[in-house]
């Protein structure tokens, strides 16, 4: 039988495993509200990512990342609905029985601070629902829907003190739903950083109603966060803290990601828990200052999984350069900057010692008690660690060349690193200002064109660049003339930038017994890839978002699908996963030089 | 001039062709900058030429996309390398970037000045007087993307050049209906074969057909 003819043939049944059934219910009763639901009408397929489905054994390994009747019907069946709310209750509102799904779906319990409780009594999913969990290879997934109805959980609800009516305009994120834009940002991010290896939460599908209006379905290993258990923490509920706990490393030991040797020991587990958060937000923290992603961590840990993957792209950014200055405006408050994320991380990572130690004991110690705790000093050991690894990474170096510098010449790494970020925090003298969504002050240098031009000039050249060549390499669009302006530390650091580059790579010949110009021949190739003149921006998502919403005629779902897949090979910045990719259609390869034109337009920007 | 024009395929098929490029090369330590047509996917296109030519023994190589900004000190070693390649793709896309950022003229001299110019494909067609090649023949053509009108290019020759020829009764009678009307011979090569220009010297490397006043030759078989 041919593959498309069995395709064709497929009853999707996978799909009838999605139907807000999930093990949280019944293990952890206290982290959760259960809603009823209904089926919502007039919903379309607006994507399908068909590569993650197969993965997820939704659809068969090898089927067309095209839709058929069958397929379609089952993702509406699946997906498009909408909870019988508290309003709902309140007042009174019949709905027909056919109507009404046989299962609950939940909406989660956790910490957000800006709920006036801050104890995480009311928040937690305010407009998402759990659609449940499958398992395929050996891998459970969890599978949850936003814009799916406003929940207690939201901060609307609480602070204001009433229940609103799903989709009720008065109110924008308290009303329940999700936009195609929300949905499309995240999609397009997720699909970059995933493809270059970051943790994150992946969509699996958009479906569309009237007005701009989605539904959008997300899809991870593991869907917790931190601030799933620092809501029991915060109330001292050791039941639910210890349900959670249990439950979350069962699932990891079964989806093999828990990194330790099986054990009964539970005191040792719950310290295995607490090391495992420290040793992941360590080296995701370490990741994303390298990366420049901003992402606005904070102490109630709602904007990140626990294995440090990223969730919620509302609020994620990748800068162009390292505006470290930038923060946030979320009207009451500003956020973090990007360096600052360190030591959120670090406060999460404390927060779980506190929960091992609470755990074991039963008795809650104050926070302040685990400060000089030996996972603390592993936390900054294990960032050190990275920020060189990532650093040498970005030079261009393979893993056994990083691991081999790090390892035996640590100094060596240090040292280049610290005149790395004396001009890659270079910050211009037109100090600090307002952007349309916060405050910024400008990074005047670009690391990634003089880490991807820098071992070609000296291939060729065979001496170092004068002050002046460097500074026009280095230079970026933000850089005024008064901030360029050469002194006699610029000039020294200059000729220390290129000094220890120079010796990490004698370092590593004389270690390989081979000539300079071999390692510096790999080391061209690889950082043209890892810097290339391209990289996507948080404000450039945004431009791409629109361009692929707006185009007209409208994309389908398998024209998007290629889309997304068109832009995530194109901005594949990892050289040991890098493919030859070609677009045939020309409709896409239009739309794909514009968007290639919006990231090459925005490549400095926030 | 030391010009080399590689129609297309595989490196394998293209063996002949380099060895006649490193003969004109002919220079130790040599640096080499790769032009890709266009900046999207060239640093897969450029590692995959340097690990081609590195094989040769070359080991300096400068990437230069020119549809995006670069700066003076990398154009500087470009104009002083001692070869440049010119890469396969839209040969419009190609002419456009190559004028905006004023270096048709610059590679021109290049040329001129003794050293060695190769180009693939697009890359090849644009050491002709103008790029018309890479609209004809109708069936088999690149998409005007840019909405090019002046297709005038760098001028270092004065034939024509078809790039991935196949030898079918559909392409020889598009290109002898041409050379009935155009006065300018048309040489087409299939892949794995090219032609080599050292000062006087032409080569034709692998199979060539000239197309000329409503005649075909085989140049070399």
């Amino acid at each position: 039988m041919s593959v498309a003819k069995k395709i064709s043939y497929q009853t999707y049944s996978k799909f009838e495993q999605i139907n807000g059934e999930h093990p949280l219910k019944s293990r952890i009763p206290g982290a959760h509200i259960a809603y009823q639901a209904r089926r919502r009408k007039d919903g379309k397929v607006r994507f399908f990512n068909f590569e993650l489905a197969q993965e997820m054994g939704l659809v068969e390994k090898g089927h067309p990342s095209q839709l058929n009747a069958d397929l379609e019907k089952k993702i509406l069946e699946t997906f498009s609905l909408v909870i019988i709310n508290d309003w709902d209750i309140e007042n009174n509102k019949k709905f027909p029985d056919h109507e009404i799904l046989p299962h609950t779906y939940m909406a989660t319990r956790y910490l957000q601070l800006q709920h006036p409780d801050k104890l995480g009594r009311t928040s937690g999913d305010g407009r998402t629902v759990w659609n449940g969990m499958i398992e395929h290879n050996g891998l459970q997934w969890d599978i949850s829907s936003c814009g799916t109805g406003g929940t207690r959980l939201s901060p609307a609800c609480n602070i204001n003190k009433k229940f609103y009516q799903t989709g009720d305009p008065s109110i924008s994120y308290g009303c329940g739903y999700a936009e195609v834009s929300e949905g499309m940002e995240t999609l397009i991010f997720s699909e970059v950083l995933h493809q270059n290896r970051f943790k994150t939460e992946r969509l699996l599908g958009i479906i569309e109603f009237e007005k701009g209006i989605a539904i959008n379905i997300r899809a991870y290993p593991n869907l917790l966060r931190p601030s799933h258990f620092f809501a029991p923490l915060k109330q001292s509920n050791h039941t639910t803290l210890k349900q959670l706990a249990d439950y979350y490393i069962e699932r990891e030991i079964r989806n093999k990601t828990w990194p330790y040797k099986k054990t009964d020991d539970l005191a040792l587990k719950y310290d295995q828990l607490a090391e495992m958060v420290t040793m992941n937000f360590s080296s995701m923290s370490a990741l994303f200052e390298d990366e420049y992603i901003f992402c606005w961590l904070d102490w109630d840990g709602d904007n990140i999984l626990m294995d440090g993957g990223i969730i919620d792209y509302g609020s994620i950014r990748q800068f162009g350069l390292f505006h470290s200055e930038y923060r946030y405006d979320d009207v009451q408050r500003f956020s973090t900057t990007i360096l600052e994320q360190k030591l959120k991380a670090k406060y999460i990572a404390q927060c779980f010692v506190q929960i091992a130690d609470f755990l074991k004991t039963g008795k809650k110690k104050s926070l302040q008690k685990f400060k000089n705790h030996a996972l603390m000093k592993k936390f900054d050991k294990n960032f050190e660690y990275h920020k060189n690894l990532n650093l040498l990474r970005k030079i261009g170096f393979d893993e056994l060349a990083q691991k081999e510098l790090v390892e035996n010449h640590v100094q060596k790494v240090e040292k280049f690193r610290k005149v790395f970020s004396y001009f890659e925090r270079s910050k211009s003298k037109k100090g600090i200002y307002k952007v349309a969504d916060g405050i910024t002050q400008d990074a005047i240098f670009c690391m990634r064109d003089i880490l991807r031009e820098f071992p070609q000039l000296y291939s060729v050249k065979k001496t170092f660049l004068g002050p002046k060549d460097f500074i026009e390499v280095t230079k970026s669009s933000y850089a005024k003339k008064a901030d360029l302006k050469l002194n006699p530390i610029k000039v020294r650091q200059i000729r220390k930038f290129q000094e220890y580059y120079v010796q990490l790579l004698s370092t590593l010949a004389k270690k390989r017994k081979q000539p300079v110009d071999n390692i510096l021949l790999e080391v061209i190739m690889r950082s043209s890839i890892i810097n290339k003149y391209d990289r996507v921006t948080g404000n450039s998502i945004s431009f791409v978002v629109e361009k692929i919403t707006n185009s007209k005629p409208k994309l389908s779902p398998e024209e998007t699908f290629q889309v997304t897949q068109n832009f995530k090979f194109y901005q594949s910045m990892d050289p040991d996963k890098i493919s030859q990719y070609s677009i045939a259609d020309q409709r896409q390869k239009n739309l794909f030089n514009r968007l290639a034109g919006i990231v090459r337009e925005n490549r400095e920007s926030l | 001039m030391k010009l080399v024009l590689y129609s297309g395929g595989d490196e394998k098929a293209n063996l002949r062709l380099d060895q006649e490029f490193i003969r004109l090369l002919n220079k130790k330590n040599p640096v080499v900058t790769f032009f890709p047509s266009s900046s999207y996917l060239s640093e897969v296109e450029f590692r995959q030429f340097v690990r081609h030519y590195s094989q040769f023994g070359i080991k300096r190589f400068i990437h230069f996309p020119v549809d995006v900004h670069f700066d003076r000190v990398l154009l500087e070693e470009v104009l002083k390398s001692d070869a440049i390649h010119l890469g396969g793709g839209n040969t419009f896309h190609f002419l456009k970037s190559l004028r905006k950022a004023k270096l048709v003229n610059a590679l021109k001299k290049f040329a001129l000045d003794g050293n060695v110019l190769t180009g693939l494909s697009a890359g090849a067609i644009m050491m002709t007087q103008d790029i018309f090649m890479a609209s004809y023949p109708e069936f088999d053509r690149d998409e005007n993307t840019v909405h090019l009108k002046n297709l005038n290019s760098m001028g270092l020759l004065d034939f024509q050049f078809f790039p991935h020829y196949r030898n079918s009764l559909r392409y020889e009678k598009a290109f002898l209906q041409l050379s009935k009307k155009d006065p300018r011979s048309i040489i087409a090569c299939p892949d794995g074969s090219g032609i080599v220009i050292d000062g006087e010297t032409t080569k034709f490397v692998g199979k060539s057909y000239l197309f000329f006043q409503g005649k075909k030759l085989i140049l070399n078989s």
